[in-house]
């Protein structure tokens, strides 16, 4: 039985016996943590299940260096034995630990509750009525003739967690999220080609779910899905790209989100996720793209998928900018990274996927703020010559330091002379980081900023998923290279 | 954790069970990873999770709940779960009821597991990995790079009657050598601590980013490259994973439609799995108990099978397969050395980076080289070069191969390999 007054006295204890151990530093964490997952395929339900964990993940600063130790046992004696365990392997650590040991910046200490604000739980929904949905999408589109196949899932998380650290932090958080998401394909005689769907994932209860047109729109997912089967592949050369709100959010995510996670700039990823090629010595100078580009981190958002109050550092959520007017300014941080940028302050961009896992530096809520003018996505394609449109996520590809990009997406339409053609079948676009953003020259109103979300973000060793949102209004980018894939 | 345990929390769900029929699993998993950046330890974490997961169905109405917490109530609790949700399911066509526990006698002997591992500390990590970095930082470079020990242990029981058990180590090491203006890489993994070392590896990252260092322009275009056994492996994957899958294939779905028995790659490829093979041991029994065997996928370029699930199997009166837990790709045993020396100009690949289908249906993909990428004139490497990104049909490809290496355990178990007019599309601007 979870209790929250019980969780925080279990943070403190663990935290206790870190100090009596020896700990400088010491923060725990209880997260509790409950999903269910739906798939369907075709008519059928192909699997439904609950899955629940809980456990504690206590992280201390002893000698110098790093130790951390979890335990799905939440007796008083197993998370003293974890705190313990936690510092012994701290002073291993410190082996090789860094000449003056841990800089770690002042946070003051937080307390109260965060909660997702949402209407109705997912978790609480009948599963017959949400496999139910999914099942009616299906038949829908396999009506399309052409449209083989369909398939759907679900996937909500309900999460609880407790903090304490030797700073009297101590709070908790309660937070919901959900995404939805179904797929058609159309196969042929060659070959097979897929168009999707999805309710983005967000921080948010079964209405998010109900308000995106998952039904109302099934027969024209389909019949998108046997044109891609029947459209031409795209062209080779240079082409305007208009990209919508579902398919700058992996753009965004890769090139800048990635880029500008301060951990990965100072090389603490470098053997895994990669580096970055936006360096400390070029903040405040480095052209990151053209002057209406302007990127803001957000982890207050309402729904945001990285918005918990605080993150797993005990830092509150803040909003702030990393690339004003096109030139970087600003990173993503930890308490133990921005003094490498001369912050007295964390940005609070330090997460863990669940009680088992270490915190590190993970995307904040990342986005592109609205362009200032007015104008509308039908303005925005009358205006482009020749051009392609594309929606929704595809192929991606990216070198470690986030330069060197490729990116396909879910659907493709061709512009010529200011009008929306006809679906191709393959698209796929190439460019360098800065050129591709310095080359965005029109992004739509507010009106029509849209977030959108990544949920299954890997990072870390051993790996680690993180989901952050990704908001942006339509965008063009001039004249970026484009072909149709190898074949 | 052990088998004991793992069985009776078995024996206690399915006595709990009302269901018409169910499936148990327990899994457990102990493990240590130090993590290294810039030559000082960066990360240190010992991690240790158990799962019980109950699968129970209606007739063939079912439904899964899994938790992590394996006190009697709670695995009550879960089996409740299971079944409440067993209960409001729709009828599921496919559903497979549980195997009989005469297929335990099918499983085979898979020795995957080396007691040494359980000796691993987060100390014993922390200082081959503070060895390591004395030794570079005396080249003048920098080690990032994490060494990782783990068991784990997965036990299954079903209302048939039918038991399981398989335990298995691992230990992976993967080092990065930086210098001011290039980088170079190096892996081991395997499930004996023996076939590991840190400083070994250490080493070698070493020694490439030593010839990595101020690398130069190279236009792309279409290259011979010679791939490192873990470049090798990183595209490999992505053959494997394109369109084994008896049901997607069927149904038109997979780049292997109408292709089965039929030589679609050069005659020198082989891709096969064999969960027994002592160089990579895979698991002896799938997910729902089946036993897994020796099987080709391609032999000498030849599509040789699919993989059936239970439920496909059935509808096509064909023996189910289940899916791989090892992919193995044979060599001839040429040396990199010697494929260096045939090659009149081409690259050496030490490995890629973010790989991902393009197109599954050709199937095609696109993909980045990594930590050095080296120039081969006249038999010989001349020359680092700057990184490039390719895009690659994957059969086409694989009908280029010229020459092949032994095999090396990596992210699976593949020989280098020496290939013509390997497709690349752009440069980056590093090395």
């Amino acid at each position: 039985m979870i209790h929250g007054v019980v969780m925080n006295e279990l943070c403190l204890r663990a935290i206790g016996a870190a100090k009596r151990k020896g700990a400088s530093y010491a923060d725990a964490r209880i997260v509790h943590e409950r999903h269910q997952v739906i798939y369907t395929e075709d008519r059928r339900v192909s699997d439904i299940s609950d899955s629940e964990s809980v456990g504690i993940g206590v992280r201390v600063i002893a000698g110098g260096a790093w130790g951390f130790a979890a335990t799905p046992d939440l007796t008083k004696a197993a998370v003293e034995k974890a705190a313990g365990r936690a510092v012994e392997v701290a002073k291993a650590s410190a082996l090789a630990r860094a000449p003056k040991g841990i800089r770690w910046a002042d946070e003051p200490p937080h307390h109260g509750v965060f909660r997702t604000p949402f209407k109705k739980d997912p978790l609480e929904v009948p599963v017959r009525d949400k496999a139910g949905l999914l099942l009616a999408v299906a038949d829908e589109v396999l009506r399309v003739r052409g449209v083989k196949k369909c398939t759907g899932y679900m996937y909500f998380t309900r999460e609880g967690r407790w903090f304490a650290n030797t700073s009297g932090a101590s709070f908790e958080s309660d937070t919901v999220m959900g995404v939805a998401q179904y797929t058609a394909t159309a196969v042929g005689p060659r070959t097979a080609k897929t168009r999707s769907l999805e309710a983005y994932p967000a921080n948010a209860g079964w209405e998010h779910i109900e308000a995106t047109p998952m039904l109302a729109e099934a027969r024209r997912v389909g019949e998108e899905a046997v044109a891609k089967l029947k459209g031409r592949p795209g062209p080779t050369g240079r082409r305007d790209l208009v990209l919508m709100p579902s398919h700058l959010a992996l753009t965004m995510h890769e090139s800048i989100g990635h880029a500008t996670e301060l951990d990965r700039v100072l090389g603490m990823e470098e053997s895994l996720a990669g580096s970055s090629f936006a360096t400390i010595d070029k903040l405040g100078k480095l052209k990151y793209g053209s002057p209406i580009m302007n990127i803001v981190c957000d982890n207050t958002m309402p729904h945001g998928l990285a918005t918990k109050g605080w993150d797993d550092d005990g830092v509150a959520g803040q909003r702030w900018p990393v690339i004003k007017d096109g030139i970087l300014i600003d990173y993503q941080t930890s308490r133990e990274v921005c003094h490498a940028i001369g912050a007295h302050r964390s940005h609070g961009s330090c997460r863990a996927d669940s009680w088992a896992s270490i915190p590190i530096i993970r995307q904040s809520n990342i986005g592109l703020e609205p362009g200032r003018k007015t104008l509308t996505p039908d303005e925005l394609i009358a205006d482009t010559k020749e051009g392609i449109l594309i929606d929704g996520m595809g192929s991606f590809s990216i070198d470690q330091k986030r330069q060197n990009f490729q990116f396909g997406g879910d659907c493709f339409w061709e512009i010529r002379n200011g009008k929306k053609r006809a679906i191709l079948s393959d698209v796929t676009y190439q460019a360098i980081t800065t050129e591709f953003w310095g080359a965005m020259d029109a992004i739509c109103d507010r009106r029509f900023w849209m977030p959108f979300g990544v949920g299954n973000c890997g990072k870390g060793d051993p790996g680690q998923t993180a989901r952050m949102t990704h908001g942006s209004a339509p965008a063009r980018f001039r004249k970026i290279r484009v072909s149709p894939g190898a074949k | 954790m052990n088998e004991s345990r793992m069985m009776d929390t078995i024996r206690l769900a399915l006595r709990a069970v009302q269901a018409g029929s169910a499936e148990v699993s327990v899994g457990y998993g102990s493990s240590i990873t130090t993590r290294m950046a810039d030559n000082i330890i960066t990360q240190n974490v010992r991690q240790e999770g158990h799962n019980l997961s109950v699968s129970c169905a209606y007739g063939n109405r079912h439904g899964g709940a899994s938790t992590n917490d394996l006190s009697d109530e709670s695995i009550r609790a879960v089996v409740r779960r299971a079944e409440a949700i067993a209960k409001v399911a729709r009828p599921d066509p496919e559903f497979m009821p549980p195997l009989p526990a005469t297929e335990a006698r099918k499983y085979l002997k898979v020795e995957g597991f080396v007691p040494a591992v359980l000796e691993a500390t987060p100390r014993a990590l922390a200082s081959s990995l503070a060895a390591a970095a004395r030794k570079v930082r005396a080249r003048k470079l920098r080690l990032s790079g994490a060494v990782t020990s783990g068991w784990y242990l997965n036990a299954r029981g079903n209302s048939a009657g039918l038991r399981c058990f398989h335990r298995s180590s691992e230990v992976e090491t993967h080092m990065t050598a930086l210098g001011a203006a290039g980088s170079g890489w190096a892996q081991e993994s395997s499930h004996d601590p023996a076939g590991v070392n840190v400083g070994r590896v250490a080493a070698e990252a070493c020694e490439v980013a030593a010839r990595a260092q101020h690398p130069g322009d190279l236009p792309p275009g279409k290259h011979t490259v010679i791939m490192q056994p873990a470049a090798a492996a990183e595209f490999m994957m992505f053959v494997a994973w394109a369109g084994w899958d008896a049901k997607a294939t069927d149904e038109g779905r997979t780049f292997l439609r109408g292709k089965l028995g039929k030589r679609i790659f050069g005659p020198n490829i082989t891709l096969r799995t064999d969960p027994t093979d002592p160089r990579c041991p895979g698991g002896p029994f799938d997910w729902d108990g089946l036993a897994m065997r020796p099987l080709d996928l391609v032999r000498n370029g030849v599509v040789a099978n699919l993989l059936y699930s239970r439920y496909w199997a059935k509808r096509k009166r064909k023996a189910a397969n289940g899916w791989p837990t090892n992919y193995i790709m044979d060599g001839e045993g040429t040396s990199v050395d010697d494929m260096i020396r045939s090659t009149a100009r081409g690259l050496l690949i030490t490995r890629f980076w973010y790989v991902r289908y393009v197109d599954r249906m050709i199937p095609s993909a696109t993909g980045m080289t990594r930590d050095g990428l080296f120039l081969i004139e006249n038999g010989r490497i001349t020359r680092p070069v700057k990184q490039m990104r390719f895009n690659a049909n994957l059969v086409e490809t694989l009908n280029k191969v010229e020459m092949t290496g032994t095999p090396v355990r990596s992210y699976m178990l593949v020989p280098a390999l020496k290939i013509r007019d390997f497709p690349f599309t752009s440069t980056t601007k590093f090395g």
